[in-house]
């Protein structure tokens, strides 16, 4: 019988590595691939089973994948026993192969039994008394994977499914794979390229990380906060210990003043400054006081301060996001709502559909609406804003955040956007490590905001599809980064968690003291360690507006360069138009005669409007500057299903040749073409014409070149390629199906998924 | 300040080389061309949309109520436009009379409160238009889309005003109050007259209207063309004219296509078997398997279980004409009750045991008054208020997404049958002339990327709806004032927006666009072409329909640059299979809620291509240029390579 007691906790850090050049190599080559997957097998495997099935049909097992089933100490893979010819129509991870899943991916590890009809979730340090005929494994990132052992023998097919189960459920952070690699990973890089890291600040990365004065500075001269400065008390996490060590706050606030206000804030969370208007208006996020004496003194100083920091001394408004928005409870329960009706299918009930997805909707229009809301305090009525919530660590992140979005078109650009998250999110202390859940401690604490806000974002770009830098498959691809223990982003819960859990790595593994942590252990945002740079050109949008993209205005091509802030809204500054807008109904109403008067309490079924639906109405009667100020409309119909996110891997909700991505591929491919000609037209006026040789007519070299599909020949019809798909660039392929093409539900399966989501729905569901 | 922006913009379109979006025209095309006046303010309204993004034409001056297209009275702004010969006259269709002007008229808007203005009626539309704001405020409404005239009362008001309501065919109703006066006859009485002329002896405006296109719509569709493009006739097949006076079957098209191997006289017995004499005939045949969609009414089998040799016959001739196949797929557009209850009125379906080798589906789809009630309670939820706290639920219980989804999914299973299955399939349910059209047109639209296209699109409505006796004139009562006839149904408003939901799943994959769809259905009420008036073609034939209008293809293919999806590609022999689960399928809500001004559409995504085609032809003019310049330096001019874009084919939509 096999016992994990004295095996695992002594043999996780024997396992070796694959060595980096091979982490790293594309995968595009066949060759190298075959031998990457030797080498896994060789040396970091924990277990493994051959002969087993990968069920993909529910009704035959005609599509069914045979092959090996391991489990390492990164990841569950599947290596196909006849590995099919190697396409590359999608998006390849450098790191995982199609068929891997990384541990911190997986949600539920379920066990079954066909004959015996018993079944069982798998959690850590478990027995299995029965063997297991098949596994499935629910993911986080909305996978359900099946696997069948009837050709396998019994006994690995056991191990395997306990070494899954317990691996993905690690008893501390520090045994997550990500601390493993990172250190093997930097000394190799400095075993191969010197002290080249060293050299470029931070690895070459561009995101700023907010854990320097510099960083923050640079975000107060941006934004003209000039009653704002950069504040170090809580250095070495003196003060708090989920701020980071350099916050912002008002100038009239000195650091005396600031430890003395501190203890009375939740978490000792002083009022951390987010973002300044151009008109002065400041937006700041902070803890609730929890001793009710002190509240009212503490607040009263603290707004004052923030007014003094107001150019025009304007009135501070405070939102209480505690008691108008959803809890992370709720938002985690109609997450799991929405999910299961896309992963698991439809139900028979129509109005439990309804209910399902518009509780997911409804939460983000609840957010959507509330940011709005605040964009108008701060644009509309100049006023700064505080948002307040008990931890500071929540929803204020993802409402912040939107606020930033909606207001400042610098966070669409993508550096922009990285930025914002490490600002509003990172550094500000989301409890990442329990939102995520990657311990699979505690349950209870478990809530997708961080989804949340993507989702929010989402909307606005389906809304807006030039406004943003960055495309749907760069939001979705950074949902699943959540998922994979590799990078500094998502892994702890506070900045001072971070800090320290680094230094003892740096420890540990022997990196030089004073060595950047950006550098030995990278944030998300260098994407070179996921992605090929052709593959990260899929998260470039053809469309955008921002800076630096030409435009077309009044039939002249004009490249865009922001002169002055664009964010002020032209609503504030032409007060003609509210004249066109509602001014001029109040005329009429009051100028014409008796008739009307009497006709409006039965006929007008307009209300009296608010300032704020003033401005909201105003706003929308006008065109949206996608380089300006930009509100999403929050109409229930507005509020759309994500579905790259939620359908890419149901097979059945694939359409092939369907799906936005046939538009976007003709949009980038003209784009393409387009920045060909502007550099053919620089090359042209670059020298004087003459002297130099003809420019070839290439454009760019093709690795330099943004866009993800190319301008096709001269003279080709632009037929768009047959793999297509709207699941693009993911694929559902070899992934569970639930039904035939034409609609035979099929739940056989579903066994486990009435575990996994224990919804009562479901028992409607089986046929 | 907006205002002046957009016009001023709108002024320099009018140069030489710029045309405007909303008229690009054939160059002849200028004196007295008003295309887009026929339109209506609607079509006018939606290019405007359509072109919001690029010259922020649309911009302030446009008010949050999207009804007051102000931008129509800017002399100027409209390429080819009448010219009014004053500022305020009413703009007029060539052949359109105004009937009667009223002043002093309230509109009682539901979004933005009263507006004081003068209703003009004529005899195609109601025209209200208001000066009183500072940005001008129009309405109008085709009177073909006015369902009917309700009063409502104006309280405390006296003796002297009047409400009046319209409750459209379009999913609005415009409330006004007038006072009434001794000088002018009611004004109820005038529109009356003109929104219901076939009740009142008048003629419907189609053959009023004086509009002279460059292209002949009426040609779009010749029959014998239209079956060669299949390869017809062929050795099973072949074209019959046994239907030219239309005594074999009155609603039927002159020229069928039925099997050759088969006597006239047994067809004589087909038609007497078959409910309102609608036979089975092709539809469709599939290029390489030749496996067809024939279409027919249900069989009068009646209580008594009747046969009819000729009938099973006749179907046997069908499945052997395709030898890829030893079965017939008889596709029953109804809930199998409903067919058996059929039995007892008469009617009935083919029974398996009489029809050896054939497969009966029923495909459970309810019948015209479901559809009618359900699109009833469609308008009660987007018009005039929106229930946001209770939106999906209310669009739930309208069914009108469940209907959407049964369609899709029968044709889906038809052109699947025929794809996969190579088997030919037989469609029909009770007359032939609803479900199933919607069912053979889907279906053919999956299977043949031809009909996918502008021109194809045209001659599929032509084909199986307008030849095969889809019974416009009763579902939509054009002209009629009996607007509680239970005839009436939204059956060719489903059809489109199954077609809708098609172009939202592939976005590349049509030529045409949302604002062609829309234009469609709009001109389905409006009267004004006479492409889906009357109920058959001999009706058309009789009335000289072709002769004495206009058809909407002229129109539409007059300005083809307005309705193409500039996303188009042509996924030529792909068969395109919608996805019908309800997640997937979405409510068409710029169609069917587009009077809200809350419910502005998002920003377009093909405008942003539309202007990057025009960035790209500038920027290829500017590197031609500088080639030439370059060429003409460089002393040996050989040395001069080809432009890669020197000459580049796609055509741009110069409508930028």
């Amino acid at each position: 019988v096999f016992s994990f007691k004295s095996v695992f906790k002594t043999k996780i850090y024997n396992f070796e590595l694959p060595p980096l050049m091979h982490l790293n190599a594309p995968s595009d080559n066949r060759e190298v691939r075959h031998q990457k997957e030797e080498d896994v097998h060789q040396r970091i495997v924990v277990n493994e089973v051959n002969f087993v099935r990968k069920c993909i049909s529910a009704e035959s097992s005609q599509e069914d994948l045979w092959g090996k089933l391991i489990c390492t100490n990164f990841k569950v893979s599947f290596i196909l026993q006849d590995a099919p010819p190697k396409q590359k129509s999608h998006l390849s991870h450098l790191l995982l192969g199609e068929h891997d899943i990384p541990l911190t991916c997986l949600e539920q590890v379920v066990t079954v039994n066909d004959t015996r009809g018993k079944k069982k979730v798998l959690g850590s340090n478990q027995k299995l008394k029965f063997n297991p005929t098949e596994l499935i494994l629910y993911c986080k990132d909305l996978r359900i994977l099946r696997f069948c052992f009837d050709e396998a023998g019994p006994e690995s097919a056991k191990k395997v499914c306990l070494a899954i189960a317990h691996y993905s459920h690690p008893a501390d952070l520090h045994l997550l794979f990500g601390f493993e690699y990172q250190g093997r990973r930097y000394h190799e890089s400095k075993g191969t390229y010197g002290t080249v890291n060293g050299s470029t600040p931070r690895g070459g990365l561009r995101t700023p990380i907010f854990d320097r004065p510099s960083d923050w500075d640079r975000e107060i001269k941006r934004t003209s906060a000039s009653g704002w400065r950069v504040c170090s008390v809580n250095e070495s996490f003196d003060i708090s210990k989920s701020l980071p060590e350099y916050i912002v706050v008002p100038v009239s606030l000195a650091d005396q003043d600031l430890k003395r206000y501190s203890i009375f804030f939740t978490d000792q969370r002083l009022p951390l400054w987010c973002w300044n208007h151009p008109n002065g208006s400041a937006l700041v996020r902070m803890a609730s006081i929890s001793d009710p004496v002190q509240q009212r003194k503490i607040e009263q100083r603290v707004f004052t301060a923030i007014t003094k920091s107001h150019p025009q001394r304007s009135d501070v408004f405070k939102s209480d996001l505690d008691k108008c928005l959803p809890n992370i409870q709720d938002i985690q329960s109609s997450f799991v709502k929405v999910r299961h009706i896309c992963v698991i299918g439809e139900r028979r009930c129509r109005d439990n559909h309804c209910k399902y997805s518009t509780s997911w909707c409804s939460v983000i229009r609840a957010f959507l609406k509330h940011s709005a809301e605040i964009v108008y305090c701060l644009d509309g009525k100049n006023a700064s804003v505080i948002l307040q919530e008990e931890e500071d660590r929540d929803l204020n992140c993802v409402v912040s955040s939107l606020v930033q979005l909606m207001l400042d078109p610098q966070y669409r650009s993508l550096t922009g956007f990285q930025s914002l998250v490490q600002k509003e999110w990172v550094m500000a202390g989301h409890r990442f490590l329990d939102r995520c859940n990657h311990l699979k401690k505690n349950d209870k604490e478990e809530s997708p905001l961080f989804m949340l806000f993507l989702d929010c974002v989402w909307q606005m770009m389906n809304q807006y599809p030039a406004a943003f830098e960055f495309t749907e498959t760069y939001l979705t691809v950074l949902s699943d980064s959540m998922w994979i223990p590799l990078f500094s982003t998502f892994l702890f819960n506070s900045p001072k968690q971070r800090a320290q859990h680094l230094i003892d790595f740096a420890k540990n593994k022997a990196i030089p003291a004073g060595e950047d942590q950006a550098v030995y252990f990278p944030p998300v945002w260098d994407w070179s360690q996921q992605f090929s740079t052709k593959d990260q050109t899929l998260f470039n949008n053809p469309m955008y507006v921002g800076k630096g993209a030409a435009c077309v205005q009044n039939g002249e091509v004009k490249t865009f360069t922001r002169t002055k802030r664009n964010y002020s809204s032209s609503v504030r500054a032409t007060p003609s138009s509210l004249r066109n807008g509602l001014k001029g109904g109040e005329e009429t109403l009051t100028r014409r005669g008796s008739l009307l008067s009497e006709l409006k309490p039965d006929f007008s079924p307009v209300k009296v409007e608010s300032p704020s639906e003033r401005f909201f109405r105003d706003l929308f009667s006008q065109p949206a500057d996608q380089r300006g100020l930009l509100i999403p409309l929050l109409m229930p119909s507005h509020v759309a299903l994500w579905k790259l996110y939620f359908l890419r891997w149901v097979p059945e909700a694939c359409i092939p040749k369907g799906g936005p991505i046939t538009a976007f591929h003709k949009l980038s491919q003209l784009v393409d073409e387009i920045e060909i000609l502007q550099s053919q037209l620089r090359q042209y006026k670059g020298p004087s014409p003459g002297s130099t040789p003809l420019p070839s007519p290439g454009g760019p070299p093709v690795n330099q070149r943004r866009m993800y599909f190319k301008a096709s020949p001269q003279n080709d019809p632009p037929t768009p390629p047959d793999f297509l798909t709207s699941s693009f660039p993911f694929t559902p392929m070899g992934n569970l199906c639930r039904r035939s093409i034409h609609g035979t539900p099929i739940s056989k399966f579903l066994n486990g998924a009435r575990i996994w989501l224990s919804t009562e729905t479901l028992a409607n569901d089986t046929v | 300040m907006e205002k002046q922006a957009g016009a001023a913009g709108a002024a320099d379109c009018a140069g030489p080389n710029r045309k405007p979006w909303g008229s690009v025209t054939c160059g002849p095309v200028v004196a007295g061309d008003s295309l887009d006046s026929p339109t209506g303010s609607h079509v006018e309204w939606c290019k405007q949309l359509i072109a919001a993004t690029i010259s922020s034409q649309i911009s302030g001056s446009v008010p949050p109520d999207i009804m007051n297209r102000d931008n129509k009275n800017l002399p100027g702004l409209r390429y080819g436009a009448q010219v009014r010969a004053f500022p305020n006259q009413v703009p007029l269709l060539p052949g359109e009379t105004v009937q009667t002007t009223v002043k002093d008229v309230m509109y009682i808007c539901p979004f933005s409160g009263l507006v004081s203005g003068t209703l003009t009626i004529t005899d195609y539309k109601l025209y209200f238009s208001s000066v009183d704001r500072e940005t001008p405020f129009i309405l109008d409404v085709n009177l073909g889309a006015i369902s009917r005239l309700e009063t409502i009362s104006v309280p405390t008001q006296g003796e002297n005003t009047k409400g009046l309501e319209l409750v459209c065919k379009d999913m609005r109703s415009p409330r006004f109050a007038y006072k009434t006066e001794e000088s002018h006859p009611d004004v109820v009485d005038a529109l009356a007259k003109h929104t219901f002329p076939l009740s009142h002896n008048l003629p419907l405006f189609a053959f009023l209207y004086k509009e002279q296109f460059p292209v002949d719509g009426w040609k779009v569709y010749d029959p014998v063309a239209e079956y060669r493009r299949q390869g017809l006739p062929n050795e099973s097949w072949a074209i019959s004219k046994m239907n030219s006076t239309y005594e074999l079957c009155d609603t039927y098209p002159s020229i069928l296509v039925i099997p050759t191997n088969i006597a006239d006289e047994d067809i004589k017995r087909v038609a007497l078997f078959r409910a309102k004499h609608r036979i089975p005939v092709l539809s469709w045949i599939h290029p390489e398997s030749q496996a067809t969609i024939v279409r027919c009414s249900q069989p009068l089998v009646g209580p008594s279980d009747r046969r009819c040799k000729e009938d099973e016959r006749f179907l046997q001739i069908i499945m052997d004409a395709n030898a890829q196949s030893h079965k017939l797929t008889i596709f029953d557009a109804r809930q199998g009750s409903v067919a058996v209850t059929n039995k007892a009125k008469d009617g009935g379906y083919e029974s398996e045991s009489f029809y050896p080798n054939v497969e009966m589906n029923f495909l459970d789809i309810p019948n015209i008054h479901v559809m009618r009630e359900s699109l009833r309670k469609m308008k009660d939820v987007v018009y005039p208020t929106i229930d946001e706290a209770h939106w999906h639920s209310a669009i739930d219980q309208t069914h009108w997404l469940e209907y959407i989804r049964l369609l899709l999914a029968g044709a889906a299973k038809v052109a699947d049958k025929l794809e996969s299955g190579k088997t030919s399939v037989v469609v029909h349910c009770s007359d032939g002339w609803d479900r199933t059209a919607q069912l053979t047109s889907l279906a053919m639209l999956m299977l043949d990327s031809y009909y996918r296209t502008l021109r194809g699109f045209q001659v599929l409505v032509e084909k199986e709806w307008i030849s095969f006796g889809h019974k416009f004139a009763a579902r939509v009562g054009h002209g009629d004032e009996n607007h509680a006839n239970s005839e009436r149904s939204p059956l060719f408003i489903q059809f489109i927006d199954c077609v809708w939901q098609m172009t939202r799943q592939f976005p590349a994959a049509f030529e045409f666009n949302e604002l062609f769809l829309i234009t469609v259905l709009d001109h389905l009420y409006s009267c004004l072409f006479g492409t889906f008036l009357y109920n058959s073609e001999e009706e058309r034939a009789a009335e000289e329909v072709q002769t004495k209008s206009v058809s909407l293809w002229s129109y539409i293919n007059s300005q083809p640059e307005d309705f193409t999806n500039p996303f188009y590609v042509d996924y030529e022999h792909h068969v395109l299979y919608p996805l019908v689960s309800s997640r997937h399928l979405e409510l068409w809500t710029s169609y069917y809620a587009r009077w809200n001004p809350r419910m502005r559409p998002q920003v377009p995504v093909h405008q942003t291509l539309k202007e990057l085609l025009f960035l790209r032809a500038e920027l290829q003019r500017r590197v031609e240029e500088l080639q030439k310049e370059t060429s003409s330096h460089s002393l040996s001019s050989s040395s001069h390579s080809p432009s890669p874009t020197h000459t580049t084919g796609t055509p741009l939509h110069s409508a930028v």
